[in-house]
Formats: C-alpha cells, structure tokens, sequence
C-alpha cells in the first residue's frame, strides 16, 4: 500500500500504525504518531488502520533550545 | 530561606533552564547538564530520518524522571502550527509543558507576536503548561500573563547571537509589572549577561548555544550558574544606589591624620 510518511511515498504492505512502527524499526522508542492530521496514543496504534495514500508523520524529540 | 520558583504546579530549585542542541557530542553535554544544576531540559520537535532510524533521539541518553521536560514548537510560523507540534509532544507523555517559539523571519528568528499570543491562548485552554518565548515588550508580556502562561520568556537577544540584554529597561518594565515568573531566554552569551538579567529580578534563564558551543561547554555551564545564583542572590540584597560624586569608606573626616 502506497502511504505518505514524513512527506515522501513509501510502498509498505502493513495494515495498521503499529506495523508501520514495528516497519521502521521503531518499537519502544519515544516516538509520536500523526495520521492524517490526528495525534495519535500509543494505545491507539494497533487499532488504527491505514489507508492508501494516508498521510503519517513518525516524529521525536532532538536537541534544541 | 529557601528562594524556590513554582511554575505550574512544580517547584524548582535551580533557576537555570538548558538547551539540549548543538553540544559537540552526548557526553559532553550531559556533563554540562549535571554541571549546570538545571532541572528543565528544552528539546525540539523533528521528523524521524527513515533513511536511518538508528535512535538518535536526544531522550536516549537523559535519565527518565528526573528533568522537567519542555519541549519547543520550533520549526512553527503559524500558531496553528505551533499548536499541532505542541500536541506531538504532549502525545509523548513526557510533559504537559511546552515553549511556544514561532519565528516568521529566517534571519532574526524573532517571536511573532500575534502567533504566539493565540497559539498561548490556545494551549492554555487545552490544558498545557504555556511558556511563551517573546519579543521584550513590556504590554505583549502582559497579554501573554493574561491568556494563561505559565512563565513568560522574553527574549534578550535573538536567538544565538550572545549579544546580551539589549534593552534592560524594558526587561525591568516587565519584571515590575509580572504575575508569574519572567524567564530570559535567547540572545544571552556571557557569564555577566545572565547576571545582569537575574538582579533586573527575572526568574530564571533559559540558555543553550552560550553553553554548548562554549570552548568548554562543562565549565561553562557550571560558570553560567554560578552567575545565575551570584545574580538572584545580588538582587535580593539590593544594590547601592549610583552616585556622582565619590564618599569615602573609611568614616569622619574629623579624625583624619592631618
């Protein structure tokens, strides 16, 4: 499924947030969860699905002031 | 007499608020945290780099429980924006608190004043715990005091210049008139800038680039808070008047040796 991750097309065959997660690797990690605009809990991961052309933004926190 | 600063519902011994960009690498900058007695960390909000999702988030190498966290909007021109990152980083469960920081000007980096004040408005209503970076302006702050900030961070400087407090009257204007803590952040460089701000009477000092890109980024922050406690301490004292003229030191002219 083609899905829209941090801005750039990515072809992943997953079904819901939690795969996308465990795609990258990202498992554990401090990470944070957008779908289409919606901030998304952890808890909600692997009852949200995705789409094809959904929009997700995997981020976290770096340095800064 | 213990001399605390209660913003929110925490209560801080150390009035010294670090940055965690820009350090030459993870060892030394948490050396310069521990040596900075700091006890709120500021962070930014960033895409993950899927080339190489390696953890490179700054969390890994921060104890967990033992900072307050304050997450930045940076990044945001819009309030909009600013809200959407500041939802992000509360969707973490790491903090409730968020510094508002939305720059229009690439150049400057300055606060937008509009912005910031609606993204306040905004996230005050929302729950969090609002500590707005602004321009110095004396009224701004105050509207800001008004819509429900927790702290209000007037800038003293733009952001990584070192320039010092540009306009202390302004900043004094500010403390005078303030409810809740005044926070100096940005522009400060010099052990004697963050004096200087601490006995105009603000509360606390948010710093990053001074101490990270200091030729000892250690040293440093443990000078910059011995400036910090040299200046409150200064300020509750209170400092002599200035004078023209000169009075000497050594009492009555009639017991002079002449």
């Amino acid at each position: 499924m083609k899905l829209i991750i941090n801005g750039l097309e990515q072809e992943l065959g997953v079904l819901t947030i939690q795969e996308v997660v465990d795609h990258y690797g990202l498992t554990g990690k401090p990470v944070v969860v957008e779908a289409d605009g919606v901030v998304l809990q952890a808890e909600q991961w692997a009852a949200t699905s995705v789409h094809a052309a959904m929009k997700i933004e995997l981020v976290h926190f770096v340095g800064g002031g | 007499m213990a001399d605390g600063l209660r913003i929110g519902n925490i209560e801080l011994s150390s009035r010294f608020f670090i940055g965690t960009g820009l350090y030459p690498n993870p060892y030394v900058q948490m050396e310069a945290i521990r040596a900075s007695g700091a006890q709120v960390l500021t962070f930014a909000i960033r895409r993950i780099n899927l080339e190489s999702t390696e953890d490179d988030s700054i969390l890994q190498h921060v104890q967990n429980g033992q900072y307050t966290y304050l997450p930045n909007t940076s990044g945001a021109r819009t309030a909009d924006e600013a809200v959407r990152i500041a939802r992000l980083a509360r969707a973490s469960g790491l903090s409730e608190w968020i510094k508002v920081e939305i720059s229009a000007n690439e150049r400057t980096l300055l606060p937008d004043p509009i912005e910031t004040l609606k993204a306040t408005e905004i996230l005050t209503k929302e729950g969090f715990t609002v500590l707005p970076y602004t321009s110095d302006d004396p009224i701004l702050c105050k509207r800001l005091e008004e819509a429900g900030a927790a702290a209000v961070m007037p800038g003293a400087a733009p952001i990584g210049t070192g320039l010092g407090i540009l306009n202390p009257y302004n900043l004094g204007l500010i403390v005078e008139d303030a409810q809740v803590p005044i926070i100096v952040d940005a522009g400060l460089g010099s052990v004697s800038d963050v004096a200087q701000a601490m006995e105009l009477g603000v509360s606390g000092v948010l710093m990053n680039t001074p101490v990270a890109k200091a030729r000892d980024p250690i040293g440093m922050a443990q000078a910059m808070r011995m400036g910090i406690e040299a200046g409150r301490l200064a300020y509750l004292a209170g400092r002599i008047d200035k004078k023209r003229y000169a009075s000497a030191s050594s009492g009555l002219d009639a017991f002079k040796l002449h």
